[in-house]
């Protein structure tokens, strides 16, 4: 597409790098049909390319965002099937995530608006604020149905909903520690334990270093790592995303120039996604940018580590049939598609794809928090289409669609990595004991 | 900008701007009228983006009914019409002009009924092409007209354009494909044409809906043929050291009375585009590469195989591969569909449609090649040699204001070309804004005069999709 | 009797009538004259002289010729490269038994498709470029001989089928595809019509590409006998004729016609050797749905005794029967009004034809629009004026 930047704004990198993004839209429209939003709602402006225009729009302008952009913007999952989808190599997801830091730092949000996104940023990423807050949101739970009849409450509502009735018990140092190799070592990584995750569901990380140690691979949940800025990120703070990142970074490198680290392991794919991508992000920054992209080099997806490996042969017994949902950050954000359904049809289980696999279950970070109704209106198709599998179990590589999928069905969730460590030794995950 | 003359807005319609669109809420509802300019910009141009004017309102109804209370609305006041899709016209079919209104489909999305037995499919316009045979392909069956753009365009663009696509040699074009249309005329009259019998009552109406680009009726339904899908289908690849040579090839092909289902041409340049994107296995190293694509059993696809290497051999193909697997097939033709949108990853291009005799397209891409370098421009060519259809992708920098003009007239000189040889202006694309001033190229006055009337007696005061097709002068005083 | 013998005296002769406002009658050899509403004209212009073929490329796959070509002579043509008309014109000789040498300018304008429209397509999907007289007495030309084109308003496929009411075709370009290596027909007897259809769907349903599917009830001591055609080369025809026996044997027991008895029975369908005589039996055509024409033909049935032929599947269903002075419209039009689709009262006597409508009524917004087209191209109304409806 044709563009109109002076020379003064393009002296400026992250502009000059957003106006090669925008050149190379030939604006054939390609992605608008596999947009969640697009798909939902039949508005350009809901589109990629929609979006992409009012970005561009916006930052030619060199102006404030205002109340328009802001809207589609922030309808936008950054599910990334559009970059998926799009034959002419548009950078999407970088386009995206500057815009939604300009909007960050140029757009006065109503106040009811600006404190829920500080409350999340401020919560979501420690594990002690988080545990906090979920517990609490539990004792709101039965409101949720009236709250969410009541446009203002709308996204209270959607929190209520998504909080779990229980929370596992919390761990000594949250897990972090040397979980040593069984038998010979043939391998070292670092295991992210992250925030979310390790509130919600430790059982994943658990089920992952199980898996790892028994196949010889010694891991190590770094002292000092957290949150790997993902949330923050996606929300358009930078400032807190790139904090987050350097903590990570240096818990990292200190492992990888101490004992060494074959890869970085990531259970949450929402994570690994931005974890791949700290290169990019910080390739400005004078102290961290080597340091970043030694890091992004080595950060992998436990799928994509674990195919690397031998595992072994899958212990043999009456499997379930498995949905494979096919996480968003996983297929568009990473590009790893087969992998995880391969790893699951060696283990031994039958694996069923649902229809319309390539569509967001409407999670996306923060999304079913702020944009309820849509998050809602995703999450039932997904839903809907997972159950017309008939699949027993549904497996999944992303806390966040577990959550988001669990709210809408009966049918066990649980991550894919808890279903490889049962298959090669480890018990049967919780959620199918019951 | 460049060559195209835009009419002037009609400024009392501008001046009712707040009156129109309080109007058209009452009809929609809020969430169905787009007002802002910001957001109206977004619908200001399609996929030729070299054209963009911003409407005066932009509605997105949700039902027949909503497409008719708004068009009664409008023409009452004299407002025009741009109807759209999912905006992926490469002529500009869904450019609007300031004083229109936008009325775009895509929330008409839904497959309404599937007759298995009849072997029919009735769906919303604003369906995708892809969506339909999503829809029936769990069964087996597929609808068959394939344009390039079919995962994203609506039914109710290839409807417009009469689209076409790589499989249309063998299956035929959309107008050989629809059974019947619901329609809204522009004065809100609802119309159901055709059905799902193989032909309707009376004069072929729905044949001249087809192909009409807007500029006779909304069309909010359609019933189209869905077909059983072959046992098998499979691509062979064969690379020609010369375009004579492939031509030939081609022409050799058909004489042998083998139809394959798709017969795809790239040149040298094109061809290194597409894999650098599809990574298919596209030889690298020859001037020109023919897919041909043949369906059957297994048996029948070997048969058919030899019988096209049997009379490609006297043209001394430099490379020869057949598919060997499912994955290789959709690579090779993921990288010919994609071809437009991959060619952006390297430079701005226009993107032309015109059509030749198939046996003229050795000297035709000869001349092709001459005018562009005479312009200073490169050019890389996609070709249906299977029907002639011609996609010279002119390159150029969008950013060069000079280039754009320069790449817009070797585009004309090579429409020219097409009809100067027995052709025609567009075989897919439709006219739009792109050629509309090249019209008596191909048409006597005469012969612009009746289609005009033709257009007057459905829309007489000219309000859908205004400024297209027909060039701005000779057009009736409503115009 | 007008003879131009080019198409500028063609015109020339419209242009005079339009001044003149003289109702023409359009004829190519007159075999079908008997199609359509009787019409009061003051004279016949036939296309006779209009004849010889302009352009044939059999690489491309396109061959143009004058109007008042013989049909013949076309397919002979054809024939000598291998190549043929896919659409299977229809010859009306028979139904009307008129003689005479059809011309080529009458498929166009009538859009006359046999039995192979179901997988190639009608006249009007091969037609792909005309030149036309308008009823202001001017040629025009639309499309032409490349088989992509969406050059402005589609008014090749408009001027198809419109029975000379628009415009007097001058010369016809139509796309041709090679003629097959060799066919084959399965041929079940004994099914009744609805089970004959289902018969026909499974086949038509199938990935074996049937090019006929037509259905002749049981009649005067013949059985039921129900075709399924394939067409190709030889190993793909003996590959889909298996296969199609075994989608088919629910049915019941299939025999496969060769070549040649194929092709001699094919004929006698498009011909619709079955119902042509006695000429005073009027005949329909009826379109509709495959599944809804054992329905209609039922409800008609229950009104009149009928002889039928079905063809496209079960979706063109040819009506021997009717009596009165409407030809038993008012049955016929009922069972189709149920089921969706149309009726033409192909052959019936002039007072008949004159009293019921022979093509389906429209509904009024259709009409209307018929109506507003008609005077783009006719305004003087000299073209077949009433030939398919009154006014048009």
């Amino acid at each position: 597409m044709q563009t109109n930047f002076t020379l003064a704004q393009l002296a400026d990198p992250e502009t000059a790098t957003a106006e090669k993004i925008l050149r190379s839209c030939v604006h054939c429209g390609f992605c608008t049909a596999t947009c969640p939003t697009y798909v939902l709602l039949g508005d350009e402006l809901d589109s990629p390319r929609g979006r992409i225009y009012l970005i561009k729009e916006m930052l030619e302008g060199d102006h404030a965002a205002t109340k328009e952009v802001v809207t589609h913007v922030d309808r936008c999952l950054s599910c990334l099937s559009c970059m998926t989808t799009c034959p002419s190599g548009v950078d999407y997801m970088h386009l995206v995530d500057h815009a939604r830091s300009h909007i960050d730092r140029t757009y006065r949000r109503a106040p009811g608006d600006a404190i829920l996104r500080a409350l999340l940023a401020f919560v979501l990423p420690d594990p002690v604020r988080f545990r906090l807050a979920v517990s609490m949101a539990r004792l709101g739970k039965p409101l949720a149905p009236l709250l969410r009849r009541i446009p203002p409450f709308r996204r209270l509502a959607a929190m209520l909903d998504l909080a779990p009735w229980s929370l596992p018990p919390r761990r000594e140092r949250n897990g972090v520690g040397v979980y040593d190799a069984r038998g010979a070592r043939k391998g070292r990584v670092a295991l992210l334990r992250g925030c979310a995750q390790s509130v919600l569901d430790p059982g994943i990380n658990d089920a992952a270093i199980r898996l790892l140690t028994r196949a010889g691979i010694e891991v190590v949940v770094a002292e000092g790592e957290g949150c790997c800025g993902a949330l923050t990120h996606h929300m358009g703070k930078r400032d807190h995303s790139h904090i987050a990142a350097q903590r990570n970074i240096d818990a990292w490198i200190d492992e990888m120039d101490g004992d060494g680290l074959d890869a970085i392991i990531v259970t949450t794919s929402g994570c690994g996604t931005t974890i791949k991508d700290y290169g990019f992000m910080l390739r400005a920054d004078p102290i961290y940018a080597k340091r970043a992209a030694r890091v992004s080099a080595i950060a992998m997806d436990v799928s994509e580590y674990l195919a690397t490996l031998d595992l072994g042969e899958p212990a043999v017994a009456k499997r379930p049939t498995v949905a494979y949902h096919a996480a968003c950050s996983l297929q568009h954000g990473q590009q790893i598609k087969a992998t995880p359904k391969d790893l699951l049809a060696r283990a031994g289980f039958s694996v069923r794809e649902p229809a319309e696999s390539h569509l967001c279950c409407g999670s996306a970070g923060t999304y079913n928090m702020l944009q309820p109704q849509l998050a809602r209106r995703l999450r039932d198709r997904k839903a809907a289409n997972i159950a017309a599998t008939g699949a027993q179990v549904i497996a999944a590589g992303n806390i966040g669609c577990l959550t988001q999928i669990g709210s809408a069905t009966k049918t066990p969730v649980v991550h894919t990595v808890e279903l490889l460590d049962w298959a090669y030794g480890g018990p049967k995950p919780a959620a199918l004991r019951e | 900008m460049s060559a195209i003359i835009f009419p002037t807005p009609d400024p009392a319609i501008l001046s009712e701007r707040d009156a129109i669109v309080s109007g058209l809420i009452s009809i929609l509802g809020r969430e169905g009228v787009i007002t802002s300019e910001t957001e109206r910009r977004a619908y200001e141009t399609d996929a030729l983006t070299a054209y963009r004017i911003v409407p005066l309102a932009v509605v997105l109804p949700a039902s027949t009914e909503e497409v008719a209370a708004v068009l009664k609305f409008l023409s009452e006041r004299g407002v025009k019409v741009v109807p759209r899709g999912a905006g992926t016209s490469l002529s500009g079919g869904a450019l609007p002009s300031e004083d229109s209104v936008v009325v775009g489909l895509a929330r008409l999305n839904r497959v309404l009924a599937i007759d298995y037995e009849n072997r029919v499919a009735r769906v919303e316009a604003g369906v995708t092409n892809i969506n339909i045979t999503n829809a029936v392909s769990g069964r087996g069956f597929f609808y068959a007209p394939d344009p390039s753009s079919q995962l994203a365009c609506t039914i109710a663009g290839n409807i417009a354009m009469n689209s076409g696509g790589a499989h249309c040699l063998k299956y035929g074009v959309t107008t050989n494909n629809v059974l019947g249309v619901r329609i809204v005329l522009i004065d809100g009259t609802v119309v159901d044409l055709g059905g799902d019998a193989l032909d309707a009552p009376g004069l072929d109406l729905l044949g001249l809906i087809v192909g009409s680009e807007g500029q006779l009726g909304v069309v909010t339904e359609a019933t189209v043929r869905i077909l059983r899908t072959a046992e098998g289908a499979r691509p062979m690849l064969m690379g020609f050291a010369s375009a004579a040579e492939a031509g030939a090839c081609v022409a050799a092909i058909i004489g042998s009375g083998i139809i394959p289902v798709a017969i795809e041409y790239m040149d040298r340049p094109a061809i290194k585009v597409c894999e650098a994107f599809a990574n298919a296995g596209y030889p690298l190293d020859v001037e020109a590469l023919l897919i041909v694509e043949v369906e059957g059993s297994e048996a029948e696809i070997h048969d058919l195989i030899e019988r096209i290497k049997a009379t490609a051999a006297p043209f001394h193909p430099l490379a020869t591969r057949v598919s060997r697997s499912e994955a290789e097939s959709l690579a090779i033709w993921k990288g010919r569909k994609a071809a437009f949108g991959a060619m952006g990853r390297i430079a701005d291009y226009l993107c032309m449609d015109g059509v030749i005799p198939t046996g003229r397209l050795p000297e035709v891409l000869t001349r092709v090649g001459e005018i562009c370098a005479g312009y200073g421009l490169e050019v890389a060519n996609i070709f249906h040699a299977g029907d002639g259809n011609l996609h010279p992708l002119i390159l150029f920098d969008a950013n060069n204001p000079d280039e754009l003009v320069k790449a817009e007239a070797a585009g004309a000189d090579i429409l020219k070309l097409c009809v100067e040889v027995g052709g025609c202006l567009t075989g897919e694309h439709g006219v739009g804004i792109e050629k509309r001033d090249l019209m008596p190229y191909q048409f006597t006055p005469e012969e612009l005069d009746l289609q005009m009337r033709v257009k007057s007696a459905f829309d007489p005061k000219w309000l859908l999709n205004p400024a297209k097709v027909f060039p701005l002068r000779g057009r009736p005083a409503a115009a | 009797m007008l003879t131009p013998a080019d198409e500028n005296h063609l015109a020339a002769i419209v242009a005079e009538a339009a001044a003149k406002k003289t109702p023409l009658a359009v004829m190519g050899a007159g075999t079908r004259s008997g199609l359509g509403r009787p019409m009061q004209t003051a004279d016949t212009i036939s296309t006779m002289l209009l004849s010889g073929v302009t352009l044939y490329e059999p690489s491309e796959l396109v061959i143009s010729a004058r109007a008042g070509t013989a049909l013949r002579d076309i397919e002979g043509l054809l024939r000598g490269k291998g190549q043929r008309l896919a659409f299977e014109p229809l010859d009306h000789r028979g139904i009307y038994g008129t003689s005479g040498n059809p011309t080529i300018g009458a498929i166009a304008a009538a859009n006359l498709s046999g039995p192979r429209r179901i997988q190639a397509g009608a006249a009007r999907d091969s037609l792909i470029g005309v030149r036309a007289v308008t009823g202001f007495g001017k040629v025009v030309r639309a499309g032409g001989r490349v088989m992509k084109n969406v050059t402005g308003l589609d008014l090749v496929k408009f001027l198809a089928g419109s029975m000379g009411t628009l415009a007097v075709l001058s010369e016809v370009t139509f796309k041709v595809q090679p003629a097959p290596e060799t066919e084959a027909t399965l041929a079940i007897t004994g099914l009744a019509d609805e089970r004959a259809v289902a018969a026909m769907s499974a086949a038509l349903g199938s990935p074996y590409s049937v090019s006929g599917a037509a259905h002749a009830p049981a009649d005067e001591g013949e059985p039921a006998r129900t075709y399924l055609r394939v067409e190709g080369f030889e190993p793909s025809v003996n590959h889909r004729v298996q296969q199609l026996a075994s989608v088919l044997k629910e049915f019941g027991a299939v025999d496969v016609l060769g070549r040649g008895t194929s092709a001699s029975l094919w004929l006698t369908v498009l011909d619709v050797d079955a119902l042509s005589a006695p000429f005073e039996v009027p005949l329909w055509r009826v379109s509709v749905a495959p599944s809804e024409g054992p329905k209609v033909v039922a409800r008609v049935r229950r009104a009149f005794p009928a002889r039928v032929l079905y063809d496209w599947g079960g979706g063109l269903i040819w009506l021997a029967g009717g009596d009165g002075e409407d030809a038993g419209a008012s049955a016929v039009r009922a069972a189709v009004e149920t089921s969706g689709g149309h009726a033409t009262l192909v052959r019936a006597a002039d007072q008949v034809r004159n009293f019921a409508e022979v093509f389906q009524p429209l509904p009024p917004a259709t009409m209307a629009l018929t109506r507003r087209l008609k005077a783009t191209f006719d305004p003087a109304g000299i073209l077949n004026p009433g030939r398919m409806y009154a006014g048009i």
